[in-house]
């Protein structure tokens, strides 16, 4: 993942150089497979260009298995988690053209994918309507939207990519807690064994913490 | 373009991982836009959820699950094009940023003198509203309290109340807890996106909410 960032130290990196949507796109063999250090942004650039089932494969080998995971630690029901990961990988074919690898990685726009497809599944839920096609398909403007709202410039990426080592461990994981896995402080307090009472604090610090690394020139 | 006023760092992240509704998004969507400062953070946040997914203990998904996917896409084979921009929109809002240029708006309507409202079409519906809202130079709002959120990013022009001074970029959050009176700058009208929970056609909630401050 992270392309955008391993984009910024590889030289002349794959994908960092997004085609004009509806240009062809370099056809590479997938003969490295998903074990191989794979450049997801580029499978997903095949998957655009060449509606490529083989690029397809891989991401849907790497990614269904962790979105369910996912979805499982997120309180999902494994019959949800499963669904979640199949609409996300469908939603991942036909996105693909949206997704800009100069300004998002890989991990991170799939992440956005499933996200919203949980969260109107948590909507189907609460309305206790029945899963629809058009449901499932309405085209909100967040991964590609987010995507152009992020801006590309690799001087950012640089400073997003510092600002996340020197984040300590332990406040990258309050935040991980907090806002990714979105678990209910009761619970963050236990993982990391401090009073319930501290867990606010801590994740304000946190983020505190990382809006100062972020206006911290490089 | 000086921006002073920033959304809440939580609120940053909750667009980074999709939380907000579609109206929200959108507004804070457009302040990140002209924000350098804000979405290097929303930027990292993103990160982080990429790598909390990549770090997902993988579950074995059911055998016939690639199958199931294949057969769903062959339905419809073609990966989504990108949203096209309404051409009415084009060429009204060509002044707009690309966020907003990107969306369909409804009516533009006069809601107080001074005062007009121009809904979005979001494809989705939430609990907020969407609407650019645009106010005469030196008008003055009459005090109120929100019943719900209400999520503004400044366009053009400025107005001020007691947080301060709020520019191009700014972005200020209002809720029950902000007693406001918004006076409009003199140096001309003021644009800005609105997201306002409530639910109109249900309750009326809109209605009440605004009608305070435009005298609906």
């Amino acid at each position: 993942m992270i392309a955008a960032i391993r984009a910024a130290r590889v030289p002349n990196p794959a994908g960092i150089e997004l085609p004009p949507k509806g240009k062809v796109w370099p056809s590479v063999g997938v003969s490295k497979g998903p074990k191989a250090k794979v450049e997801w942004a580029d499978l997903i650039g095949r998957v655009a260009s060449h509606a490529d089932r083989e690029a397809f494969k891989s991401l849907f080998e790497h990614f269904a298995p962790r979105i369910k995971g996912f979805m499982l630690k997120a309180g999902c029901g494994a019959d949800e988690a499963e669904e979640i990961a199949q609409n996300t990988l469908v939603a991942v074919w036909r996105k693909a053209g949206q997704f800009d690898p100069a300004s998002t990685g890989a991990a991170a726009w799939i992440f956005a994918i499933a996200r919203n497809l949980r969260i109107d599944s948590l909507r189907r839920l609460a309305r206790a309507g029945r899963l629809s096609e058009d449901a499932e398909l309405a085209n909100t403007p967040d991964a590609a939207e987010s995507a152009d709202v992020v801006m590309s410039r690799v001087e950012d990426t640089v400073r997003v990519k510092a600002a996340i080592e020197q984040l300590s461990y332990e406040q990258s994981r309050v935040i991980r807690l907090s806002f990714i896995e979105e678990r209910p402080h009761p619970e963050i307090a236990s993982l990391l064994g401090i009073p319930l009472g501290t867990v606010k604090s801590r994740i304000r610090l946190a983020m505190n913490r990382l809006r100062d690394l972020l206006d911290e020139e490089p | 373009m000086t921006i002073t006023h920033h959304p809440s760092e939580d609120l940053l992240a909750d667009l980074a991982t999709g939380v907000l509704g579609e109206a929200e998004h959108l507004v804070v969507s457009v302040h990140v836009a002209g924000c350098p400062r804000c979405s290097r953070f929303v930027q990292t946040i993103e990160q982080l959820a990429g790598a909390a997914l990549e770090d997902a203990e993988p579950v074995p998904i059911s055998d016939s699950a690639f199958d199931l996917v294949m057969a769903r896409i062959r339905e419809n084979p073609s990966p989504e094009a990108p949203p096209a921009v309404p051409a009415s929109a084009a060429s009204q809002h060509q002044d707009l940023p690309e966020l907003l240029r990107r969306c369909r708006f409804g009516k533009r309507r006069r809601v107080a003198p001074g005062v007009s409202l121009q809904p979005i079409e979001l494809p989705r519906t939430g609990k907020a509203r969407a609407f650019l809202l645009q106010s005469a130079p030196g008008t003055r709002m009459l005090e109120h309290t929100h019943t719900g959120t209400e999520l503004t990013c400044v366009l053009k022009g400025s107005f001020s109340h007691g947080g301060g001074r709020y520019g191009p970029g700014d972005f200020d959050y209002g809720d029950d807890d902000v007693d406001h009176r918004p006076i409009v700058g003199n140096e001309g009208p003021c644009l800005c996106v609105v997201a306002m929970t409530g639910d109109l056609r249900m309750n009326g909630f809109f209605g009440r909410l605004i009608s305070p401050f435009v005298r609906l």
